[in-house]
């Protein structure tokens, strides 16, 4: 790369420079969340000033009026519980419908009337949701977690099908001459081979889940649990004033899904690309 | 041992459409249920015909939320599209770092969209307003959300920094598909610059712009966190989205069986958009 | 493979034993105890209910009492109606929602409560005026009553001089005044679209009929016509707030108001607690707002701010008496009172808050009428057309959409009305 070509110079100047747009309200927001509520003046260098003392009082207090570990390991439960489902059922829904829809008729429709499910916006399901996952005793987290794989199934059960067409059937032929049945093969032979998918698949799930206000809102509310969006959604009402508290608590909202970015980042974006384009 | 794969295929396929009819289908046919109802959502109700249809039609609320979903999301589109094009095409150029950029400029993505609204409500409530002030810009010097006709582009500008992270990954991936020798053959005709891009670059990455197309459409016709963390539909209802409009007055507002409705429509439009974008964006990909 | 997949199952394992856990500290496990739970609607308050809850559950051993103080408890309350699942015992406000609920009939009724003969009987008229069509019955035991008005830093008044106003001219040359010293008169906190109906209701009351809506759904008049004053004056006073009123949320204008930065704050009295939690030493007074262009043609804007429900779910309903006589204890109540700066329903020797003193005539005088909004149904959104009103400034075009809305979101009311006017034979 380097030894025949020259840095793009300029390029590199206007991409720095971008940066700011993402670096400033994350610069605020880590600034705001360290200061006490009389530093806050609505002078400029007020606003852009550092704070006077890193303390980590306003974290403190945010954990506990947040109830920030209970919220947490909400998220956590649900996010992890959400994508292993996820990963087995629809892994297993794109093989039957990816085998088979080609040649049956039955499966092909089947097929369809999954993937056309990416059209029905939630909006329509809540109120109705709302009401039956009630009636079903499922207004809780294993409720949200039943609709959640519901709601990606088509998404999800297309991506898998699409990576079938590649495997060639070949593969289990092999196994089934060896005498294995159709569901070992599949765990043994398929389900392994899939790894890449199912890396996008648990990506992109995990992603959409982590940061979803509306379904815990529809199906949780007034539980008394709280995942971690809709611990900041109650926050903002409650404590409105305080926005110094109320940043640190959006910045501890903010910080698993960073960890869990820096340290994944490769497989996420890889995955996020082979989501989209497949 | 055919029989053994066929029972095994079915034995999968079953339980799991069943899931999935169960969540997904028979909720969808009792919001078409609902929406011929004046339900409230508690105590008694009455079939009242298509009189919510009739009703959605001359609401000038839900006219202008249609107005506002559809001006939001044309915009937002455009916007995001052509800034991580561009974007895609400065990662994708001979720069340094450049694993070190493209995770930076993709941060914005993971980030939940409610907080991101409330950090981008105060920026514009304090912040923005401040720096207008000293660098002398009456235009700014008060919260573009208070405006009702400005608010939507604090919405929109909130949209946009997330998706542009998702669509210039996208464009990206797109771009490395270019062979190197593309350029060098063009590079021989004459082809720089703009040019080179027009009629080398862009009809190769078509498949990852229509992509982008229908990812953005159909998010920010969805939108729902941002409205609810910048402005909650306000000022003077100049930003109630569809979505946030349905569950607003659906279910705290006492219209289940009229939001009902109001979401049926939402739901055919959905469907219209994405068939007339798939179909378009299928025609132009066999044209060229 | 084989470690693979057993790792993935170890994984889901850990998590439904986890999960298995969780689910266990949802459940109350109070073997033999009566589970009473309350959801009341004012989050600002939750401190005082948890007291409550802490107290009496030390107090009683039968009885388990839960208190919930949500934020945005209206939408938490329908969605757990949505979904059929009733508390014993809701605490909201004197408004629409609650004639709804009784209309439901998702309310008991406590007609047999001995505790209602110590309320004052004004407050239950008001409970009964808020029913759609007359009900047998009593469905709510008012707890505590708000006002609406303007309230005023004592100390900065007392600094300059300031007069209180007693009629309508008179605020404004008092504005005026405050004005030309150099102070901002009001503070609004307009982002918020509910705040654009406390100064609405306030001038409402003064200007208008107190029972124009049922008027109006009997067909008899109009709101052009009613309100037209209202909306004219309520203009009159935007000059006198910050430049950009639409700017601020409810929050932004307590902490304006708080410090110092206006003379006064047409808002009600529920607002002090959340201005004192920003600066608790600033002096607060109160006076009632001087719509009229006549002193005696004002009156106090007052309405139940919370009252009591019991719903028809409620399956032992002495145990529930028994929670709401324990909540009406005099030392209790006295306590939400300070705390709240609220006014109390029940009749006994209360002392009310010096952030009353201003309004504490009327109070005493009986001289109060209920807020116009608790007529008006929620999904027309009147608060959000009066911001849109106050921004465009239009009065015909306002008046004109209230009147049209009102007749399109009350079409179900106004039917039942006339059934009813018809089947008492009028």
């Amino acid at each position: 790369m380097i030894e025949n070509k020259k840095t793009n110079w300029p390029v590199m100047v206007l991409l720095i420079l971008g940066l700011s747009t993402i670096a400033f309200p994350l610069y605020m927001t880590i600034i705001i969340a360290f200061k006490q509520p009389s530093e806050m003046t609505n002078s400029i260098s007020g606003i852009l000033s550092l704070p006077q003392h890193w303390s980590l009082d306003n974290f403190r207090e945010a954990m506990r009026v947040t109830d920030f570990w209970h919220s947490l390991t909400n998220s956590l439960l649900i996010s992890v519980i959400t994508v292993v489902l996820s990963v087995i059922i629809h892994s297993l829904m794109g093989y039957a419908l990816g085998r088979n829809k080609a040649k049956s008729k039955f499966y092909n429709i089947v097929y369809l009337f999954i993937v056309s499910g990416m059209f029905v916006p939630f909006a329509i399901l809540m109120m109705p949701l709302a009401k039956q996952t009630a009636e079903m005793g499922l207004g809780n987290w294993a409720g949200v977690i039943l609709l959640y794989v519901v709601f990606y199934m088509p998404m999800n059960t297309m991506l898998y099908a699409g990576y079938l067409v590649n495997i060639p059937i070949a593969l289990e032929e092999a196994a089934r001459v060896d005498g294995a049945s159709t569901w070992r093969t599949y765990w043994s032979i398929i389900f392994p081979v899939m790894k890449p998918m199912h890396a996008t698949v648990a990506v992109l799930t995990a992603l959409s889940v982590w940061n979803d206000v509306m379904t815990p809102l529809v199906i949780m509310a007034g539980s008394g649990q709280n995942t971690l969006p809709l611990a900041q959604l109650n926050f903002q009402s409650q404590f409105g004033t305080n926005y110094n508290l109320a940043f640190a608590s959006y910045l501890l909202s903010l910080i698993p899904i960073l960890i869990f970015y820096i340290i994944c980042q490769k497989q996420i974006l890889n995955g996020v690309v082979n989501g989209a384009v497949k | 041992m055919k029989n053994d794969r066929k029972r095994t295929f079915l034995l999968i396929t079953i339980p799991i459409l069943a899931l999935f009819i169960c969540f997904n289908t028979i909720p969808l046919i009792r919001g078409v249920y609902y929406s011929f109802t004046n339900f409230k959502g508690f105590g008694d109700y009455d079939g009242v015909g298509l009189r919510n249809y009739i009703d959605l039609f001359s609401d000038a609320r839900v006219g202008k939320s249609y107005l506002f979903t559809f001006k939001l999301a044309i915009v937002s589109t455009i916007v995001t599209n052509v800034i991580s094009l561009l974007l895609a095409l400065a990662l994708n150029s001979r720069i340094r770092a450049k694993s070190f950029f493209r995770g930076a400029y993709f941060l914005p993505n993971i980030l939940g969209s409610l907080v991101v609204g409330y950090i981008f409500n105060y920026f514009f409530t304090y912040i923005l307003p401040a720096l207008a002030d000293m660098a002398g810009i009456d235009s700014l010097s008060s919260s573009i959300l208070s405006s009702p006709n400005r608010a939507w582009i604090g919405v929109m500008i909130v949209c946009a920094w997330q998706a542009i992270a998702m669509n210039t990954i996208i464009y990206i991936s797109g771009l490395q598909t270019v062979p190197e020798d593309v350029y060098e053959a063009g590079g021989l005709d004459g082809a720089t610059g703009f040019k080179q891009f027009r009629y080398l670059t862009f009809p190769l990455i078509i498949p990852f712009f229509s992509i982008n197309m229908v990812l953005c459409v159909k998010n920010f016709l969805m939108v729902f966190d941002q409205i609810m963390a910048l402005t909650k539909g306000g000022p003077a209802q100049s930003t109630e989205s569809i979505s946030y409009l349905i569950y607003n007055n659906g279910m705290s507002g006492g219209q289940f069986g009229f939001q009902s409705a109001n979401a049926v429509i939402f739901f055919i439009v959905i469907v219209a958009v994405s068939v007339a974008q798939t179909s378009f964006s299928g025609k132009k990909e066999e044209q060229l | 493979m084989k470690g693979k997949r057993l790792k993935c199952w170890g994984i889901i394992a850990c998590c439904l034993t986890g999960a298995v856990s969780f689910a266990g500290c949802g459940s109350n496990e109070n073997d033999g105890k009566i589970e009473i739970e309350i959801v009341q609607y004012k989050p600002e308050a939750a401190n005082y209910f948890t007291m409550v809850e802490e107290k009496f559950n030390a107090t009683h051993d039968d009885i388990h009492l839960t208190i919930s103080s949500p934020n945005d408890a209206m939408t938490i309350l329908r969605t757990r109606f949505i979904r059929e699942d009733y508390p014993d015992i809701i605490g909201i406000g004197g408004d629409i929602n609650y004639s709804y609920f009784v209309d439901a009939g998702i309310l008991a009724d406590v007609s047999d409560y001995p505790g209602l003969a110590d309320i004052n009987q004004a407050y239950l008229d008001i409970g009964e005026a808020l029913e759609l069509v007359p009900v047998d019955g009593t469905y709510a035991v008012p707890y505590v009553a708000n006002a609406a008005g303007i309230l005023y830093n004592r100390d900065m008044f007392a600094e300059h001089g300031w007069e209180i106003p007693e009629t309508w001219d008179e605020l404004m040359a008092l504005c005026d005044q405050i004005k030309g010293e150099g102070i901002q008169p009001f503070c609004f906190g307009f982002k918020d679209t509910w705040t654009c109906l406390a100064p609405w209701n306030a001038m409402a009351v003064d200007l208008s009929p107190a029972d124009a809506a049922k008027q109006v759904n009997r067909g008899e008049t109009t709101f052009s016509t009613e309100y037209r004053e209202v909306a004219e004056k309520y203009l009159k006073l935007l000059p006198y707030g910050p430049a950009d009123p639409f700017a601020y949320n409810y929050n932004d204008a307590c902490t304006a108001f708080a410090r110092g930065e206006s003379a006064m704050y047409t808002i009600g009295s529920y607002a002090v607690p959340q201005i004192l939690s920003v600066n608790p030493d600033l002096n607060i007074d109160s006076f009632v707002m001087p719509a009229n262009d006549s002193a005696d043609g004002n009156t106090l804007n007052s309405g139940i701010d919370l009252q009591f429900c019991v719903t028809a779910d409620c399956e032992n309903k002495e145990a529930a008496y028994e929670v709401l006589d324990f909540l009406l204890e005099q030392e209790n109540l006295q306590e939400y009172i300070d705390a709240q700066t609220a006014i109390p329903c029940k009749v006994g020797d209360f002392a009310l808050a010096p952030m009353l003193d201003g309004m504490a005539e009327y109070i005493t005088g009986g001289n109060m009428t209920d807020y116009q909004d608790h007529y008006y149904p929620s999904e027309m959104a009147v608060d959000a057309q009066i911001q849109t009103f106050l921004i465009e400034q239009d009065v015909d075009a306002f008046l004109q959409k209230f009147d049209t809305d009102w007749l399109r979101y009350n079409r179900d009311i106004i039917r039942m009305v006339q059934e009813y006017e018809a089947s008492q034979g009028r």
